[in-house]
């Protein structure tokens, strides 16, 4: 994957946020079949996938220096975005090191790490950081080990506690969530966290996934993925900034929906942690506008299937309904009903042209 | 992820602490161990030409450039012989692997303070905890139990820890005032036990009687398990037919097979083994189930647990 090395773009107004091909074929499309529901959708973390998005630990793409400025950003705004309880001490170590080895393992062009012994050099050239420190002793870093690390990642991160057959959000930095605040939901058990979520719980959904998490082992890390729509290419819709970004999901119209309306899809990632036993919970966030997902076609079929036929308990929690019908009704006229095949993989080598491009 | 199997070691040193316990120091080759936290257990493969062996040890301790670790076996005569080998057999250069690790014994991390019991082998575990809650500067006593000809194997193995938080008694803990002691805890106080059987139990009944709080109350019943009669078990999807040998566990024929069975603790702990009994009648040797699970028989621990029957079919 080609990274940019600096920050052309803007995750706020005035948005500007572009995908090339490369991005859009890798995009971790969410919906498997023609119809959406809750699942046990939980499956082994390995270094394949059907998209290239889904096959190495952390995935580093061609938005990671923006993300990581827009990241800076929001936490110098809201330096509450992190924080980690001080139970979770060798928990932040054990991130630092899955972090820092992945990274240099399957991206040895961007990071790199020399071990010897306790003593670390760390080098991340898209951010043009280069550190030497002492594994396990934090102060010769510059930062909390786990705020240190978590900065220089695209992504969210929840450290749990396991205790009393239960996870705990013991800590964790979160600065691009869907409308969930880690200042809330801190201290919380796995129950207590999901009580907003619809359906699920009486699925038996939330039961089988904490009793599965619970018994997590080290080295065989799981996936899940996560979807829900955002107006506009942002990444930070957190509750304590509804004021902010609630009122744009007013503001889709038939001409602007392509280039508004984006498909929010998290990669979701769990980690056993072996110094702490704790377990890391990684949220890869990617924005894909309807005007990009368009160009596959597979996906804009599936999507429009997807929508018009969504349960209207998952719309309203997802918060879709303002707007669901505009982009059912754009993408309607673009699917021909054939059968599409399972899964979530693009069917296509390259994107198509299908919309002029957006003005 | 890498995928691996396993990391590769050597046996650096063997240690008598009594006839039946020994302590190995591995130390890997090539690369470093995982890091383990306190109570962890690592599973290890071993053998010779005969005879491979997978099994389950608490890690003792480890060090933190993950280059050595150490468990402590106990030669268990009546087991499927993995003990007897690593006791009979292994010695400096030994080839072992890493195979993989877990915890399901960790101390409650923000617990005010911290009991220990264990008896004779029970003690592994918690060497490791007893060094990881010192160092953390948490508030923990450990009391141990064992024969008296053991004794001072046991005071040479916790001598580095403060003599105040440490008790060994060589007499059974009905006769050294454990249950007043237990009594005496205050409310806030986790309770962690680790040891054979009728220790367990006692520990158990006596903890009920005092009255501690279920969710402060921690056990590993963690033990190597036995063998039994042959039978046989056929796989439903596949129809394969696999014959369970009396000194194997039903998994070990499966992995023997190349069946990809799930597994964790491999002795009965953890559930993570667990498949459907079609049909046939399991003989449950676990702590997971419950006693209604185990009288309806359609789960079984493919770990320790064995069949009733001649043939069992399971749903895989
Ligand atoms: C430690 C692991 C996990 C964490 C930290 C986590 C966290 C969250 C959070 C913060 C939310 C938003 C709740 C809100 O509206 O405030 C959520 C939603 C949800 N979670 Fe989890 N989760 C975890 C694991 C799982 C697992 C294993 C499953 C299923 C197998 C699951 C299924 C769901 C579902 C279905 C939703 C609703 C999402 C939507 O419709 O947008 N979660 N989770
Ligand atoms: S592997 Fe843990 S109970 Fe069988």
């Amino acid at each position: 994957m080609t990274v940019q090395t600096s920050a052309r773009e803007s995750y706020r107004p005035p948005y500007q946020v572009t995908n090339s091909a490369e991005t859009i074929m890798r995009f971790p499309f969410p919906f498997p079949e023609d119809i959406y529901m809750y699942s046990m959708n939980v499956e082994p973390h390995i270094r394949s996938g059907p998209v290239a998005a889904m096959r190495n630990t952390f995935d580093i793409d061609e938005h990671y220096v923006a993300e990581c400025a827009e990241k800076a950003r929001i936490l110098q705004e809201d330096p509450k975005r992190c924080i980690v309880l001080p139970h979770m001490r060798e928990a932040e170590w054990d991130f630092v090191e899955l972090a820092m080895t992945t990274l240099s393992d399957q991206y040895p062009q961007h990071f790199s790490l020399r071990r010897e012994g306790l003593d670390w050099h760390w080098v991340n050239r898209l951010l043009g950081y280069e550190q030497s420190f002492v594994f396990g002793d934090a102060g010769t870093l510059p930062l909390p080990p786990f705020e240190y690390m978590a900065r220089q990642m695209q992504g969210d991160f929840t450290l749990h506690d396991q205790r009393e057959d239960d996870l705990w959000m013991d800590g964790g930095m979160v600065t691009a969530q869907a409308d969930w605040s880690l200042k809330f939901d801190l201290g919380m058990s796995f129950r207590q966290w999901h009580a907003p979520v619809p359906k699920a719980a009486e699925m038996g959904v939330f039961d089988r996934g904490l009793r599965f998490l619970l018994m997590l082992q080290h080295e065989k890390p799981v996936r899940r993925l996560n979807w829900t729509m955002t107006i506009n290419p942002r990444l930070d819709t957190s509750p304590e900034n509804f004021m902010v970004w609630g009122a744009d999901r007013a503001s889709v119209t038939p001409e602007n929906v392509a280039d508004k309306v984006h498909l929010r899809v998290e990669l979701q990632t769990l980690y056993r942690l072996p110094r702490s036993n704790a377990i890391l919970f990684s949220i890869r966030c990617y924005l894909m506008p309807v005007r990009d997902i368009m160009r596959v076609g597979k996906w804009r079929k599936r999507l429009h299937r997807v929508l018009r036929d969504l349960d209207p308990a998952l719309s309203s929690y997802k918060g879709l309904d303002l707007y669901r019908q505009t982009v059912v009704d754009f993408l309607a006229p673009y699917d021909d009903g054939a059968p599409l095949s399972n899964g979530i993989q693009p069917d296509a080598e390259q994107p198509e042209n299908v919309l002029a491009p957006a003005a | 992820m890498v995928e691996r199997s396993g990391y590769p070691a050597v046996i650096a040193s063997v240690d008598v602490l009594t006839p039946t316990l020994r302590k190995f120091v591995l130390v890997a080759q090539g690369g470093r161990f995982p890091a383990v936290s306190a109570g962890s257990h690592v599973v290890l493969g071993f053998g010779d030409e005969a005879r491979r062996y997978k099994n389950a040890y608490s890690v003792v301790s480890a060090t933190p450039d993950g280059r050595e670790l150490s468990v402590i076996v106990r030669r268990a005569p009546q087991s499927r012989g993995g003990s007897v080998f690593l006791h009979d057999k292994a010695q400096d250069g030994t080839p072992i692997t890493v195979l993989s690790s877990a915890n399901l014994f960790p101390v409650v991390k923000k617990a005010r303070r911290h009991l220990l019991l264990s008896a004779g082998v029970g003690i592994t575990p918690f060497l490791a905890h007893a060094r990881a809650l010192e160092t953390a500067g948490a508030d923990y006593t450990l009391h141990h139990f064992c024969r008296p000809e053991e004794k001072p194997a046991f005071e040479a193995l916790l001598a580095s820890l403060p003599p105040a938080r440490i008790f060994i008694h060589d007499r059974p803990p009905e006769d050294v005032g454990m249950k007043q002691r237990m009594a005496e805890e205050n409310i806030a106080t986790h309770l962690y036990f680790c040891g054979p059987e009728g220790f367990m139990n006692w520990v158990e009944q006596t903890a009920a009687q005092i009255g501690f709080a279920a969710a402060k109350v921690h056990s590993e019943h963690f033990f190597v398990p036995e063998g039994g009669q042959p039978f046989t078990v056929v796989l439903a999807g596949s129809g394969q037919t696999i014959e369970v040998a009396g000194d194997e566990t039903l998994l070990e024929a499966l992995e023997n097979a190349g069946v990809d069975a799930p597994c964790m603790c491999r002795g009965g702990a953890c559930g993570a083994c667990a498949l459907e009994v079609l049909d046939g009648v399991p003989e449950h040797r676990d702590h997971v189930l419950t006693e209604q699970e185990k009288t309806e028989g359609r789960t079984i621990l493919t770990c320790v647990s064995r069949a009733r029957t001649d043939t069992l079919t399971l749903n895989l």
